[in-house]
């Protein structure tokens, strides 16, 4: 279970030449639920990228458990125990909803690990035991939502990146969703959620940061954030 | 037309319908991984069957005359070689092109195609003139109510059968199949799920090519004969058909490559007296289902909405 700690150590990241991210350094401790808030556009989904090696940092040093995965393949960088549950819930549309939850467990060889594992999955998330041979392109959007998290658990892995994990969902599903995610960490898994609901996110979390045009502008527990009066003016409107 | 006849079209439609989707399969394959067109591919397929050629050549050599065994010897050279030259293909020629236009990797693979054309017919012994591939199935023929089935082509006919039943239950039924799909329809989320992506696409050239590379043994144990420039051609069917099936679709790509086939038989059967037509007239047809069909026959199933 998760008992490493990521560490972003001063990380500058572009893709063509201008800098989205410049310096961010910021600590996610085991266990707990480490939240990043921020407004549109200010690079939250970019540090994600950078983390798994989708959009490799051009300076600074990301380190998991003591070991350095800055730049590495992403599989790579899975295979070191994270999982991501991506912005946009990205499921394999043209895959049915266990192709999908297998995927999910692409480096797990244990059979028997892939099966329990795919078992639980459907136990939180019984409608997706219904739809297990449909397409997941069929699906709505609150259960390719419910697909998408169910998939990020299949490695069991020790660190968990979500991505604004309620856009474009219902009310009911965004309520229920935070409540998956919580339950998800008190299993033992380490979050790292990021999200632009401010006080939704803020009520699960442990620990949290506000990134603004592309660095780290204010950080702390949850009260001290919700009570931070600037960060809500400048942030959150 | 008597029943002969027929039989004969028949049988010889089915042939180089199988031929062409195997190719198509490839192209299919490759634009699923990656979004390229593979222009040599038919290219690939011709030196699959000159390596075929070549490995039956040293294995008539050494003094063995058994047909089976420089069968054997044929097909083990060139589906390894050639799945080997797919993979270089990939890692020298298409991979590094990725973050430049599509354009390109076809530019770069259609020269390759001349490339590969070029130094089989200058540096083979007597390239330039066409090979006589040994028949090395039974040439005799089984009768079946009025028709007169040679067996050679219904063992062709089975063993391609085999490699498209083969590619369905790769695709469909391992981990490597899903990690190919997986790759056709979100290459950045298949990584995120932990799926070397490089890796994939190489073994993607490898199949492919291989499979091009048992079609290559194929045309030449069927017509026993071939050729350097015979690729080429084969290509730019094997690409038609890939198209009108669904660029991407397995299933499109071998509709195609039989639909295409089905449209010279019957130019053939309708124009007798000229065997050139035949083509000109499946051209036709197939620009004329691709402005029709532009995304080809075997639509999406479902939208692509995130
Ligand atoms: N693939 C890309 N190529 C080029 N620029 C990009 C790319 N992805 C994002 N950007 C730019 O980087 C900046 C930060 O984008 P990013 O997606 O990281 O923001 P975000 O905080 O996740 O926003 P949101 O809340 O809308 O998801 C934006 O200006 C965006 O236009
Ligand atoms: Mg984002």
């Amino acid at each position: 279970m998760g008992d490493k700690t990521l560490d972003i150590e001063n990380v500058y990241t572009a893709y063509d030449k201008a800098d989205v991210l410049e310096g961010v350094s910021l600590s996610v401790r085991p266990g707990r639920i480490t939240c990043l808030l921020g407004s549109n556009g200010v690079g939250k989904t970019t540090l994600i990228r950078s983390i798994l090696g989708l959009t490799a940092p051009r300076e600074g040093r990301i380190t998991f458990g003591g070991r350095d995965i800055t730049g590495m393949s992403t599989h790579r960088v899975i295979a070191t125990g994270i999982a991501c549950i991506p912005e946009g819930r990205k499921v394999f549309p043209k895959l049915t909803v266990t192709e999908n939850l297998r995927i999910g467990a692409y480096q797990v060889k244990a059979e028997a690990a892939i099966r329990e594992r795919m078992n639980e999955a459907y136990e939180i998330f019984p409608r997706l035991a219904e739809r297990r041979s449909q397409l997941a392109g069929t699906l709505s959007g609150g259960e390719q939502a419910m697909l998408s998290i169910g998939r990020g658990l299949m490695s069991s892995p020790d660190l968990l990146l979500i991505d604004e994990p309620s856009l474009g969902l219902s009310p009911l599903f965004v309520k229920e969703n935070f409540n998956v995610i919580q339950r998800i960490n008190e299993r033992g898994v380490t979050v790292f959620l990021v999200e632009q609901n401010v006080r939704q996110t803020l009520a699960i979390s442990h620990y949290g940061y506000v990134l603004g045009k592309g660095r780290v502008v204010a950080e702390g527990e949850p009260d001290t954030l919700t009570d931070n009066e600037e960060v809500n003016q400048a942030y959150f409107g | 037309m008597d029943a002969a006849l027929l039989s004969q079209y028949v049988v010889n439609g089915l042939m180089q319908g199988m031929m062409y989707a195997l190719v198509a399969v490839g192209f299919t394959l490759f634009f699923g991984v990656l979004n390229v067109i593979q222009f040599s591919h038919g290219d690939v397929l011709m030196v699959g069957s000159f390596v075929g050629y070549s490995a039956i050549m040293g294995v008539i050599a050494v003094g063995i005359d058994n047909p089976y065994i420089a069968l054997a010897a044929a097909l083990i050279a060139a589906v390894t070689l050639v799945g080997l030259l797919g993979a270089v293909i990939a890692r020298l020629f298409v991979l590094p092109l990725r973050s430049s236009p599509p354009l390109n990797t076809l530019l770069i693979t259609l020269m390759l195609g001349t490339v590969l054309r070029e130094s089989v017919r200058l540096f083979f012994p007597h390239g330039s003139h066409p090979k006589r591939f040994p028949p090395l199935l039974p040439t005799d023929s089984i009768a079946i109510g009025g028709f007169d089935l040679r067996v050679d082509s219904v063992m062709l006919l089975i063993a391609g059968l085999l490699v498209i039943v083969a590619i369905h239950l790769v695709i469909n039924r391992t981990r490597l199949g899903l990690a190919i799909r997986a790759v056709a329809q979100d290459e950045e989320t298949a990584m995120t799920m932990g799926i070397n992506f490089r890796f994939v696409v190489l073994v993607t050239f490898v199949i492919g090519s291989a499979v091009a590379a048992f079609a290559g043994i194929m045309n030449g144990l069927y017509y026993n004969e071939i050729n350097f420039n015979s690729g080429l051609l084969l290509g730019v069917i094997g690409f038609a058909a890939a198209i009108v099936g669904g660029l991407g679709s397995i299933y499109g790509a071998i509709l195609g490559g039989f639909l295409f086939a089905a449209l010279q038989t019957v130019g053939a059967v309708a124009m007798p007296f000229d065997s050139a037509y035949k083509d000109v007239f499946a051209f036709t047809v197939v620009i004329a289902l691709m402005a029709w069909r532009p995304t080809g026959l075997i639509a999406e199933r479902v939208s692509e909405r995130v």
